[in-house]
């Protein structure tokens, strides 16, 4: 299935993405509504987008105790509203960490890769971020990609 | 809370002696008026700290503020103005930063932050939306700027946080301490860092879940899409893209304005081993921005071999690289970045700190200053040891740091010599452009209300040499013209305006203004599209204009006249000796009559005008001075 993947190095951290999502999302700006964060660690100029990689099989959904995690046919991960009861059980359980709560009802807010056509992934001002068909079920995890880009940069040996 | 488009909505009152906290609506008067960010604090500072407040007493206000289009997807910038009372230089101190802490202040819900009294103890503030509270900081004493941060992350538990620090220069009470987020992005001049000390206060961190609301998408979007195709195939793109504003210095050494050895020279013999060129090639790992913005200027860079290796960091910007290497005579490239690294933990103002170094070693070179009274130091140009040592002796006070410490203008009086060498205007020290090859630059020190400094006007388009642009803009063909004088009085004024806009919108000036990006125009389209309320080109102008004559008033009530818009005596007299502006000198007086007739400020004394004042709205500014004894129509 088609992924979001993120290039470590061409991203800048101007966290544009989490407006871009916001507001498509729910037409007003905020990172706290975004579905892509970027974890920034400025000591280190680390920025990395992370997003719903869709994992299958995924920790989250396995660990809701309420089952409202659910997946569409091609892939996709959604929350069914109607059965979430906003514990945020799923925000520690996915291994990611992209799963934040919206602030106003506490539901999941999880990337819809915008039916087919992530704004996020168009609007990106360094193309750090691509949507491209992808065989693997898992990502490699933001810890993994901090260490490898650490090590490139010759900041750690 | 009334609805808000574009703005927050909040401005927050804290105060540090009484342990208040008090969130009221931010005025909708104030946003038509004064718009936001750099205005706001220049309002609330000219109606709250007058004359007789001492800067580093508890009377002092220390403002952060923001503007309208921070917080969205708006894609030049998101900025934030710190001001109070300067303790450098004694009048209007503001300073500026970009990075993250802007946008996050907005998420948070304020518009303007105020922080009045000091703290018993030492504090921080946290600010979770409405939920603020000011935190013990005892084990944060001393720490410096990274360590403050890193431990404040900790201490919340929250990596998401933005921290906005001071290190111990400015628990030292040194001047010029600044105020740092995201690490190394100093709101570093006038001596912020040295105010918010002085109330025992030694961050601000604030998250916030908060959303930011456009009254007009459709519009708004339009015009962010208009600004994005014209940046991406901007000729600047990618020279900024790559080197950010380090690529100004190969150029200011090839037209010759690049101060080097404390301004006794136009061009250095070493520019292209200093440069943002060989940064790019060899040092840079890759590039950052700013909270949205799509030109991502920043760099991160890694030394990889040689001295210092193992060192990283963001940064640096021209400023503070040319300071490090042309004004101190350095030509050791990981020396400089070492220089702006332990300047930026220790929480110094790069641009000061390096003046005062380079005013040391002038007077050393010429020996007028002893081994004995530097406390053993060799001050020869460029002595690693010695940059290094002194950075770290300003900071802590100690030694011959302690005279520097003060800033130039001090330390000059307090050492009884090197007055006419000292490079500063109203206290504050030059930046790293020599005025005798940038003359609109040069006026724009003259008469800025924070000191010398470009920032204020920053009116680059002289750097083309147009004289077509200077007549359609101006009337006259040399307004465009850097080694000309005429004209400047007209170009600087336009660009002083456009400057108080952009600082109150709080984007970025490199691409609003230096790539022309956001003129009057597009930016009152933009800023009515967002906040609903009504901005024209005509009116954005008046409300530059009602900045500039309001912080004037403010410098007037602290004594400033015009025999304070001077500049230092080495550029009215010594004509530049090399390079491509050789020969020159500046021509103040007939600059300043001019720009005082295009601003209707009285020829003498440099006063505005009672009737300019009237005409932008200023009429209790009138009757302020009035009362204070002033004579003036």
């Amino acid at each position: 299935m088609k992924r979001i993947l993120v290039n470590v190095d061409r991203c800048s951290g101007c966290r544009r993405c989490e407006m871009i999502c916001s507001f498509s999302h729910e037409n007003a700006f905020g990172s706290s509504i975004s579905r892509i964060i970027v974890t920034k660690e400025d000591i280190f100029g680390l920025d990395l987008p992370i997003v719903c990689w869709h994992c299958d099989p995924c920790s989250a959904m396995e660990n809701c105790s309420s089952k409202a995690l659910e997946r569409r046919e091609e892939g996709l991960i959604f929350v069914n509203e109607k059965k979430c009861v906003g514990c945020g059980k799923c925000l520690k359980t996915c291994i990611m960490g992209a799963i934040r709560l919206h602030p106003r009802n506490n539901i999941p807010l999880i990337c819809d890769q915008c039916d087919g056509k992530p704004q996020c992934v168009e609007k990106c001002p360094t193309k750090a971020l691509a949507y491209m068909e992808t065989e693997m079920q898992q990502p490699k995890l933001p810890t993994q990609i901090f260490e490898e880009t650490l090590r490139r940069w010759r900041i750690i040996a | 809370m009334p609805k808000y488009y574009g703005y927050a909505g909040r401005t927050l009152r804290i105060n540090l002696t009484e342990n208040q906290i008090n969130i009221r609506p931010t005025e909708k008067r104030l946003m038509t008026e004064f718009l936001g960010g750099r205005g706001f604090n220049s309002k609330r500072l000219y109606d709250e700290t007058l004359k007789d407040v001492d800067p580093l007493s508890p009377q002092n206000k220390l403002m952060f503020a923001t503007g309208p289009l921070v917080g969205t997807a708006f894609p030049l910038g998101a900025r934030f103005n710190v001001s109070a009372k300067s303790p450098l230089t004694g009048i209007l101190g503001d300073s500026n930063a970009g990075g993250h802490f802007a946008a996050e202040m907005k998420f948070a819900g304020y518009d303007q932050i105020i922080i009045e009294g000091k703290s018993r103890k030492p504090a921080y503030i946290a600010i979770d939306d409405q939920e603020v509270q000011i935190m013990n900081a005892e084990h944060l004493v001393g720490k410096d700027v990274y360590e403050t941060t890193e431990m404040i992350k900790k201490d919340l538990r929250d990596r998401t946080v933005q921290v906005a620090a001071v290190g111990p220069a400015a628990e030292n009470c040194v001047a010029y301490a600044g105020i740092f987020v995201n690490l190394a992005r100093p709101a570093a001049r006038t001596g912020m860092g040295t105010v918010m000390a002085s109330k025992n206060l030694k961050a601000v961190a604030l998250k916030g879940t908060g959303r930011i609301e456009i009254a007009n998408p459709s519009k708004f979007w339009k015009i962010v899409e208009e600004i994005e195709e014209e940046t991406y195939v901007h000729p600047q793109y990618w020279p900024r893209r790559i080197m950010g504003t380090t690529r100004i210095l190969m150029l200011a050494d090839k037209l010759g304005f690049l101060p080097t050895r404390h301004f006794t020279s136009a061009t250095f013999e070493h520019a292209a081993k200093v440069s943002g060129e060989r940064l790019a090639r060899e040092y840079n790992v890759k590039s950052r921005a700013c909270f949205s913005c799509i030109v991502p200027c920043s760099r991160f860079y890694v030394i990889r071999e040689g001295e210092y290796a193992g060192l990283y960091g963001e940064g640096p910007e021209y400023e503070a690289l040319s300071s490090f290497t042309a004004r101190v005579g350095n030509s050791n490239l990981n020396l400089a970045l070492r220089a702006v690294d332990l300047a930026n933990r220790l929480g110094l103002d790069a641009i000061t700190t390096a003046e005062c170094i380079a005013w040391a070693m002038e007077l050393y070179e010429k020996g007028e200053l002893t081994k004995k009274e530097t406390g053993g130091l060799e001050l020869g140009w460029g002595d690693s040891k010695a940059i290094l040592a002194l950075i770290e002796k300003i900071a802590y006070r100690k030694g011959f740091g302690d005279l520097l410490a003060d800033g130039v203008k001090r330390a000059a009086k307090k050492l009884g010599k090197g007055k006419e060498i000292a490079l500063h205007v109203k206290g504050l020290e030059i930046i790293q452009a020599d005025p005798r090859g940038l003359k609109g630059y040069g006026l724009g020190y003259a008469v800025a209300s924070r000191g010398a400094d470009h920032l204020r006007s920053e009116p680059f388009i002289e750097l083309n040499d147009d004289p077509e642009k200077g007549v359609e803009m101006f009337g006259v063909p040399e307004a465009t013209i850097r080694l000309a004088h005429k004209g400047k009085g007209k170009l600087v004024r336009y660009f002083e305006n456009w400057c108080a806009i952009v600082d109150s919108l709080e984007v970025c000036k490199n691409l609003a203004e230096n790539m022309e990006l956001l003129p009057f125009k597009r930016a009152a389209e933009i800023t009515e599209a967002a906040t609903g309320l009504p901005f024209t080109e005509k009116s954005l102008f008046e409300i530059g204009e009602r900045i500039v004559n309001l912080e004037r008033a403010y410098l007037v009530r602290e004594g400033v006249r015009r025999r304070d818009d001077n500049l230092p005596k080495r550029f009215l007299k010594e004509p530049l000796p090399n390079g491509n502006s050789k020969g020159m000198i500046f021509e103040i007086e007939p600059m300043l009559d001019e720009y005082y007739t295009e601003r209707e400020w009285d020829l003498k004394t440099g006063i505005p005008k009672v009737k300019k004042l009237r005409k932008i709205g200023l009429g209790y500014v009138i009757a302020d001075l009035k009362k204070m004894g002033l004579k003036f129509d």
